[in-house]
């Protein structure tokens, strides 16, 4: 197997750097390790050219595009059992308030917004954060309803330091996209997790225990081998 | 009888040549006794009413054309374009490693990582292609995101540009021709064969007007497609292969007898007059494939 990462994770296996694997031909299973797997990155171009070489990858292309789309990332998800909000595709605020009752939560569905979500608990709220996550208009947003608490944390290889039930979200968000580290967005409600958003972590977020993380799942991966992942 | 959605933004309304494709297409589906609506994104949510979505709104993973796409794509819809020909034909850097890696005749690519965008490799990017070089960015559509450079500066000045929303460019020879051969495929068989000329003076078939936003177009010069050389068109299969077996166009070069691909498009304009004038059966054919 073999590890491509950005990340500097001191393993006593070979690493091999983004850039030195885009310039060769191996072929082996390719684990990419990443804190950005974001469209067009390199943490995609990675998992790109390894499929090109007829390599199997964690994670897929495929998933990246998805998992960062909120509105296939919802629907793949509650197709898979995941608990997930309802949420809408809308064009305009009047869409939303005529669909959903506040307060909600929007994320952007467009190319050059990345970060988070907002809350709007009344209509100007609403209408800033259209103006915002739609880019002035020019693009569609995703609107959920705000049913509890929203959290956000770390999932490295789906483990992460959130509790029950938002922990068993990690589990099965990585089991289904195989992203090895993101960030989670998750609405609390009743006791109850539901997924609402995917980001990607900037590398100064990963801590020591983080690195920890990663070692022992790599190291099990490298140890157990593929067919444990693939 | 299909029900048949065609996902379209305002701004395909525009031009009155691709307002008549689009209503050739609900004419032609209707007359083989479909139901063909447009759907536009406020109508979204209607999606899993339809048998069929056929995109015509600009395809890209980042667009909500993807969404609509992967969408209908889950719930088991007929869909053109389909997300996996979105995600290859939209990243151009997809596309050439597919052409590298299985031998498809294309212009000859390096491609330029962000972290060895530095003078030495500049330089030997000139010295291997010579000036002036095309640099191009993975999402380039309608001739966007694609320039010439001859010194480095400019080189300089169009990569950092193009590098603010991707970390891999490709650099291309500069292979100047009158024409590009446009193939439309759909299916594994060729739909319709064009020259898309270029304009006096210009290198490509779409360039910005100096100072303003519009776009100087040349001429369409449309083939029936038995008349086209069998060459284009079996580089042209042979390049859409590796994608899909969805709706698409090729451009492609010629050079003294000899065919390169420049690049497999998703989502190709049909614009009334243009790609459909000798090969009239080309909204008769996407339809029944739509429905088949």
């Amino acid at each position: 197997m073999l590890v491509v990462s950005n990340i500097d994770l001191t393993l006593d296996s070979p690493i091999m750097k983004p850039s030195t694997f885009l310039e060769s031909s191996i072929k082996d299973f390719t684990l990419n390790i990443n804190n950005d797997y974001r469209y067009l990155k390199t943490g995609y171009y990675v998992s790109l050219h390894a499929e090109v070489l007829g390599n199997s990858v964690i994670p897929p292309t495929e998933n990246i595009i998805d998992a960062y789309r909120t509105p296939i990332l919802l629907l793949r998800a509650s197709k898979a059992g995941i608990p997930t909000t309802p949420f809408l595709i809308a064009d305009s605020v009047k869409q939303i308030i005529s669909e959903l009752n506040f307060p909600v939560v929007i994320f952007a569905v467009n190319p050059f917004s990345y970060d988070g979500f907002k809350v709007a608990k009344n209509r100007n709220a609403l209408y800033r954060a259209f103006k915002s996550l739609s880019m002035n208009r020019k693009f569609a947003v995703c609107a959920q309803p705000f049913i509890g608490e929203i959290i956000s944390f770390k999932s490295i290889f789906g483990k992460c330091e959130a509790n029950w039930p938002a922990k068993r979200i990690a589990e099965d968000v990585y089991r289904l996209f195989r992203i090895p580290i993101c960030k989670l967005h998750v609405q609390l409600a009743d006791g109850k997790a539901f997924l609402c958003g995917f980001q990607h972590i900037q590398k100064e977020e990963i801590t020591a225990s983080d690195l920890k993380v990663l070692r022992g799942e790599i190291s099990h991966l490298l140890k157990d081998g593929e067919h444990l992942v693939g | 009888m299909g029900n048949i959605a065609c996902f379209v933004e305002k701004y395909n309304f525009t031009d009155p040549r691709e307002v008549g494709a689009l209503q050739n297409f609900k004419f032609t589906a209707e007359k083989m006794g479909h139901r063909f609506s447009f759907v536009f994104r406020e109508n979204l949510i209607e999606i899993p009413k339809y048998d069929a979505v056929f995109i015509r709104a600009t395809t890209d993973p980042l667009y909500t054309a993807y969404i609509v796409s992967k969408t209908a794509w889950e719930l088991g819809l007929k869909v053109v374009d389909d997300p996996k020909s979105i995600q290859i034909c939209g990243n151009k850097i997809h596309l050439y490693e597919l052409f590298k890696r299985h031998d498809i005749p294309h212009i000859p690519t390096i491609f330029l990582n962000k972290e060895e965008f530095h003078h030495k490799k500049i330089t030997e990017i000139f010295k291997t292609f010579g000036r002036p070089v095309v640099l191009k960015a993975p999402y380039t559509s309608f001739s966007r995101y694609v320039e010439k450079v001859a010194c480095e500066t400019s080189f300089r000045d169009v990569a950092k540009r193009f590098f603010r929303r991707s970390d891999i460019l490709a650099v291309q020879k500069f292979m100047p021709t009158a024409f590009d051969w446009r193939v439309g495929v759909l299916d594994n068989e060729v739909l319709y064969v064009c020259k898309y000329m270029v304009p006096k003076g210009r290198w490509k078939h779409g360039v910005k007007r100096r100072g303003k936003p519009s776009f100087v177009w040349g001429r369409t010069v449309s083939l029936k497609r038995e008349n086209a050389p069998e060459k284009l068109k079996e580089t042209a299969l042979k390049a859409c292969a590796l994608v899909g077996n969805g709706l698409y166009g090729v451009d492609i070069k010629e050079f003294d007898g000899n065919f390169v691909v420049v690049e497999v498009n998703d989502n190709p304009s049909i614009y009334a007059g243009y790609e459909d004038l000798r090969n009239k059966d080309v909204y008769s054919k996407i339809i029944a494939y739509l429905t088949d």
